[in-house]
C-alpha cells in the first residue's frame, strides 16, 4: 500500500467517524436517583411551576408541593393529606380541618395561617389562579388556632373536596411581600421554591429538567430515593426512546406505543382509568341534528366494539352515556349496539335526504395523535356507509378552542366533534359540557347542548349534598344523555404508564390533569 | 463611509420596525390566542375562567394598541415575559437558547465540511473503486433523507439499539457540567444534522476534483515526477475546492431548517425548540422576541459583509 492509499483510508475512517457516531464512554448511574418523564402525556404541563396555575401536572408538583387533602390511588375517594382529619357540618357549609405536624422545606412549622394564605391567593383571580371561579362558594376562610382551618360556604358545594385536592398549600413567610398581580412573574416559583412534600427543589436547567433532593425531615419518613429528575420531552417519542435506552425509568406510554414493552421483562406497564369519556358532539345549533332520529342512527352506525379491539387493542370501554362506572351507570339503558340496517332505516324515517343528504359534514378535532387520526377514518367510513358524510379535520388545541369556543361561531366549521371530556373522579366534571348554562362563552359546552331535562338531571345530581344520594341522581343525568343522545358517546379508553422492572413501590395512575392522588414518592425506590 | 454605515443601520432599523410589523399581524390572524392554548378541552375549564388572565396578558386590548405597547417595551430593551413561562423574560429565554443552537449548527457545519470535503477527495481518486461507491451510496441517500427521518433513524439506532449515546438533551441531568458530558450529548445530533450537507458537499466535492485531476497542469505535475499525494493536496485540491466554498455557504440555510427537527427530536435546548414550542402555544412574546433577535442578527451581518467587502475589496465603492 502506498503512502497515498494510507492517507487516503485514514482519511475515510475519519470521515466515517465524524458522521456517523462514536460510542463513548458512559458515567455509571447514579444511585438512587429516579428519572422520569413526569410531564409527558395528556396529564403533564411541562414548564409550569405554579400550582396556582396549573391546570394539569400535579403527578409532578405533588413531589414537592402538598394538598390539604387528595385523592387515593385509585381515585375513590378523598383523604386527608395537610389535614390529618376533617369534618364537614351537618348543613354542608363548614369544613373544618385539622392540620398535620408538618415543616416547610426550609424548616419553619405549616401552620392554619399558611393555609388561609394559600386560599386567599387561589381565591383571587389576579394571581393568576385558575381555581378562583371554582372556589366562589367559599365565603370565609378562617384559622381558628395553629392547626385548625376552618372554611365557610355560602351554598353546599359536592365539588369543593375536588377542587380542594388541586389546591397545593404554600408558605405564606416566603410569598407575602410579592403583590398578588406579580406572583405569576415572580422567578421564586422555579429557583427557590418550598413546599411541605418528601422532595426538596433543587434546580431547574431551563426545559431540560427539573431536580429534587429527598426531604430528609419529611414527616412520612426520609426518602427511599437521594433525587428525583423530571426529564422534559418536546414529544412522547423522545421519552419512550429514552426510557428504552435507559436514561429515564418511567414515562406516559400512547396505547399504540406499547407494543415495545409488553412481554419485557425489563419493563413494567401501568394500566389506568383515563376518566375522559369520548364522544360526537353533534353541534346542536346545526339543524341537521335537530331530530333524535338522526342522533340514533350516528350511534347506530358505528361499531364501537370494532374500534375498541382493533384500534385500541380493547383497552376502552363502551360508554352509552358519559359515564362506565358501575355505580352512575343505570340498567336497561340502551346499548345502542351496532346496526347499519337499522341506522339506515332512522335516517329514511327523519328524512336525512331533505335534512342534509350527501352534503359533507365537518368534524371537527383537537386529537392529532396516529391513534386519533384512524379512529376519524373508521368512524368516517362507518357513517359512510349509511350516508351521513363526514369529513375530519385535525387541528392543534389552540385552534379548535378559538373556534369552538368563540360566543358567536361558525357553524359550518364544526358541526361535529371528535371530543374527550373528563368524568371523573367527580362525575360532576361532566356538567360544563352539557349544562346549558355552559353555553360559551359562560362555560365549555362547545356542543351548545340545549336540553332542559339534562340540565335540569345536571343540576339536582349538583345540588345533591347527601353523598349516599348522589350516584342515585348522577344515573338519572346517564339515563337522560342515553335516551336524548346530546353527543354520541362512544368509549373511555384506558391510558398507560411504562416503569422499569427495577422500580419498587413506584405509585401512578393516568390521573385526569395528572391527579393529585396518594403516590408516596418517599416510598419509591429503584434497585441496584 | 460612516455616512454610509449610518445610512444602513437606519434602513436595517427600519425593517426590523417592517418585520416586527408583519410577524404581530400574521400572529393575530392565526387561529386561536395564548388562553386557547391554556385551556385543555379534556379537562373541565371554563373561558370565563380566565377572563382575568385575559386582562392582566393585555389580550383584551384592540391589536394595534397591543401593537404599540409591545413596541414601547420593545425599544427600550423589554420584550416582555413569556406567557407559557410568566417568570421568565422574553431576552434572557432568547438569549440563553442562541448559544445551544450557535454549538449544535457550528459543530454539524464543522463535521460537513471535513467529512464532505474528504469524502469528495477520496471518492474522486479512487474513482468507481467500493470506496467510491460506497461514499457514493451514502450520499444518494444523504441527501433524499429528510432531517427528521434521519434524526429519527439515528437515535433508534445509536440510543436505543446500540445504545451508545444519549437520546436527547444537552448534559446528564443531575450531573454538574463538563466538556465530555457535552461532547457526548453534542455528537449524534450534529452528526445527523451534517448528514445531508455532508451529502452534498461530498458530490460536489467528488465532481470537481475529477474536473480538476484531468487538467493540463496536474497532467504536468505528475510528468515532473510530483510526488502523488502533494499532486492531489496542493495542486488539485485548492483548485477544486473554489465552488465548494461557494456552495458550503449558500447551504448553510438547509443546516438552519435542519436544526428545528433535530432539537425537537433530541430536545435540544436550542431557538428551534424554542420557537416550536412557543407557535404551539401561541406564546406571543416569545415569538415576536425571537423572530426579532434573529432578524437583527441577519441584517446586522448582512450590514458588516457589505461592510467588509469594501474594506477588503477596494474595487467596491460604498456611499
Amino acid at each position: 500500500m502506498n503512502a497515498m492509499s494510507k492517507i487516503s483510508s485514514a482519511i475515510a475512517i475519519a470521515a466515517m467517524m465524524a458522521t456517523t457516531a462514536m460510542p463513548m464512554l458512559t458515567a455509571p448511574a447514579q444511585a438512587a436517583t429516579l428519572s422520569g418523564g413526569f410531564d409527558v402525556g395528556p396529564g403533564g404541563f411541562q414548564g409550569n411551576f405554579n400550582p396556582l396555575a396549573a391546570t394539569s401536572g400535579f403527578t409532578w408538583l405533588s413531589v414537592y408541593f402538598e394538598p390539604l387533602v387528595t385523592y387515593d390511588e385509585k381515585l375513590q375517594k378523598v383523604v386527608g393529606l395537610l389535614a390529618s382529619s376533617y369534618e364537614v357540618s351537618a348543613d354542608q357549609l363548614t369544613y373544618t380541618f385539622k392540620l398535620a405536624d408538618a415543616k416547610w422545606h426550609d424548616g419553619k412549622p405549616f401552620t392554619a395561617k399558611d393555609a388561609k394564605f394559600t386560599m386567599s391567593l387561589a381565591q383571587n383571580a389576579k394571581t393568576g389562579s385558575v381555581l378562583a371561579a371554582r372556589l366562589t362558594a367559599v365565603s370565609s376562610v378562617e384559622a381558628a388556632d395553629d392547626k385548625t382551618l376552618v372554611i365557610k360556604l355560602s351554598a353546599p358545594s359536592s365539588s369543593l373536596m375536588d377542587t380542594l385536592t388541586k389546591v397545593m398549600m404554600l408558605p405564606e413567610h416566603a410569598l407575602s411581600q410579592i403583590a398578588p398581580d406579580q406572583l405569576a412573574k415572580n422567578t421564586w416559583w422555579s429557583t427557590t421554591p418550598i413546599g411541605t412534600g418528601p422532595f426538596k427543589f433543587t434546580r431547574y436547567v431551563t426545559d431540560q429538567y427539573v431536580e429534587m433532593a429527598a426531604n430528609s425531615d419529611y414527616r412520612g419518613g426520609k426518602p427511599a430515593l437521594e433525587k428525583v429528575i423530571n426529564r422534559y420531552f418536546a414529544n412522547p417519542a423522545a421519552a419512550i426512546a429514552a426510557l428504552r435506552a435507559g436514561e429515564i425509568q418511567f414515562t406516559y406510554v400512547d396505547s399504540n406505543d406499547l407494543g415495545a414493552f409488553k412481554n419485557n421483562k425489563d419493563f413494567r406497564i401501568i394500566e389506568g382509568d383515563s376518566f375522559v369519556v369520548n364522544y360526537l358532539g353533534f353541534n346542536h345549533d346545526s339543524p341537521i341534528w335537530k331530530d333524535a332520529r338522526v342522533r340514533q342512527a350516528v350511534m347506530y352506525a358505528i361499531n364501537r366494539d370494532a374500534i375498541i379491539q382493533s384500534l385500541y387493542g380493547g383497552a376502552a370501554k363502551t360508554a352509552n352515556c358519559a359515564y362506565v362506572s358501575e355505580q352512575v351507570v343505570p340498567k336497561n339503558i340502551e346499548p345502542y349496539a351496532y346496526n347499519p340496517e337499522k341506522a339506515k332505516q332512522l335516517l329514511k324515517e327523519a328524512g336525512w335526504d331533505q335534512i342534509n343528504g350527501n352534503k359533507p359534514i365537518t368534524l371537527l378535532t383537537y386529537y392529532t395523535t396516529p391513534l386519533a387520526a384512524n379512529v376519524m377514518a373508521a368512524v368516517q367510513a362507518m357513517l359512510g356507509q349509511v350516508g351521513i358524510n363526514v369529513t375530519p379535520r385535525a387541528v392543534d388545541t389552540p385552534t379548535y378552542n378559538s373556534i369552538v369556543l368563540n360566543p358567536t361561531p361558525d357553524t359550518s366549521q364544526f358541526q361535529m366533534v371528535y371530543a374527550g371530556l373528563q368524568n371523573g373522579p367527580d362525575a360532576g366534571s361532566i356538567n360544563v359540557g352539557l349544562n346549558e348554562k355552559q353555553i360559551p362563552p359562560a362555560g365549555p359546552n362547545v356542543a351548545r347542548v340545549r336540553m332542559p331535562e339534562l340540565t335540569k338531571a345536571l343540576d339536582v345530581a349538583l345540588g345533591e349534598t347527601d353523598a349516599a344520594k348522589r350516584d342515585a341522581r348522577y344515573q338519572e343525568v346517564c339515563k337522560v344523555m342515553n335516551k336524548d343522545l346530546p353527543w354520541g358517546t362512544l368509549w373511555v379508553a384506558n391510558r398507560y404508564g411504562v416503569a422499569s422492572a427495577k422500580l419498587k413501590d413506584f405509585v401512578w395512575t393516568p390521573a385526569p390533569g395528572g391527579g393529585p392522588y396518594q403516590a408516596h414518592p418517599e416510598k419509591w425506590s429503584i434497585a441496584d | 463611509m460612516l455616512q454610509y454605515s449610518l445610512r444602513r443601520l437606519l434602513i436595517g432599523a427600519g425593517m426590523l420596525l417592517a418585520l416586527s410589523m408583519l410577524i404581530f399581524v400574521m400572529l393575530r390572524l392565526t387561529p386561536g390566542d395564548p388562553i386557547d392554548a391554556y385551556i385543555d378541552p379534556n379537562v373541565p375549564m371554563s373561558p370565563s375562567d380566565l377572563v382575568e388572565l385575559r386582562n392582566t396578558l393585555g389580550l383584551d386590548a384592540p391589536p394595534p394598541v397591543q401593537y404599540l405597547a409591545w413596541l414601547q417595551q420593545a425599544v427600550m430593551g423589554n420584550l416582555g415575559y413569556s406567557i407559557k413561562r410568566p417568570d421568565q423574560p422574553v431576552l434572557s429565554l432568547v438569549f440563553s437558547r442562541i448559544g445551544p443552537t450557535v454549538l449544535l449548527m457550528g459543530s454539524a457545519i464543522i463535521i460537513s465540511i471535513i467529512a464532505g470535503i474528504a469524502s469528495g477527495m477520496i471518492s474522486a481518486v479512487r474513482r468507481n473503486s467500493v470506496v467510491d461507491l460506497s461514499f457514493s451510496l451514502f450520499a444518494v441517500t444523504g441527501i433524499s433523507s429528510p432531517p427528521f427521518l434521519s434524526a429519527l433513524v439515528g437515535l433508534y439506532l445509536f440510543s436505543v439499539y446500540f445504545n451508545w449515546l444519549p437520546s436527547g438533551g444537552m448534559l446528564t441531568p443531575g450531573r454538574d457540567f463538563s466538556i465530555a458530558d457535552l461532547l457526548h450529548h453534542l455528537i449524534l445530533p450534529a452528526s445527523l444534522l451534517a448528514v445531508a450537507q455532508t451529502a452534498l458537499i461530498m458530490r460536489y466535492m467528488r465532481s470537481s476534483m475529477l474536473e480538476v485531476l484531468n487538467q493540463d497542469y496536474v497532467r504536468t505535475a505528475r510528468a515532473k515526477g510530483v510526488y502523488e499525494f502533494w499532486v492531489i493536496t496542493k495542486h488539485a485540491l485548492r483548485n477544486a475546492l473554489l465552488p465548494v466554498v461557494t456552495l458550503i455557504g449558500s447551504t448553510i440555510g438547509l443546516a438552519i431548517g435542519g436544526a428545528i427537527f433535530i432539537e425537537s427530536v433530541f430536545n435540544w435546548p436550542g431557538m428551534g425548540l424554542l420557537m416550536v414550542d412557543a407557535v404551539e402555544n401561541r406564546d406571543y412574546p416569545v415569538i415576536m422576541g425571537s423572530t426579532l433577535v434573529i432578524g437583527a442578527c441577519v441584517i446586522f451581518v448582512n450590514i458588516l459583509t457589505d461592510l467588509a467587502y469594501a474594506v477588503i475589496d477596494p474595487r467596491i465603492k460604498v456611499g
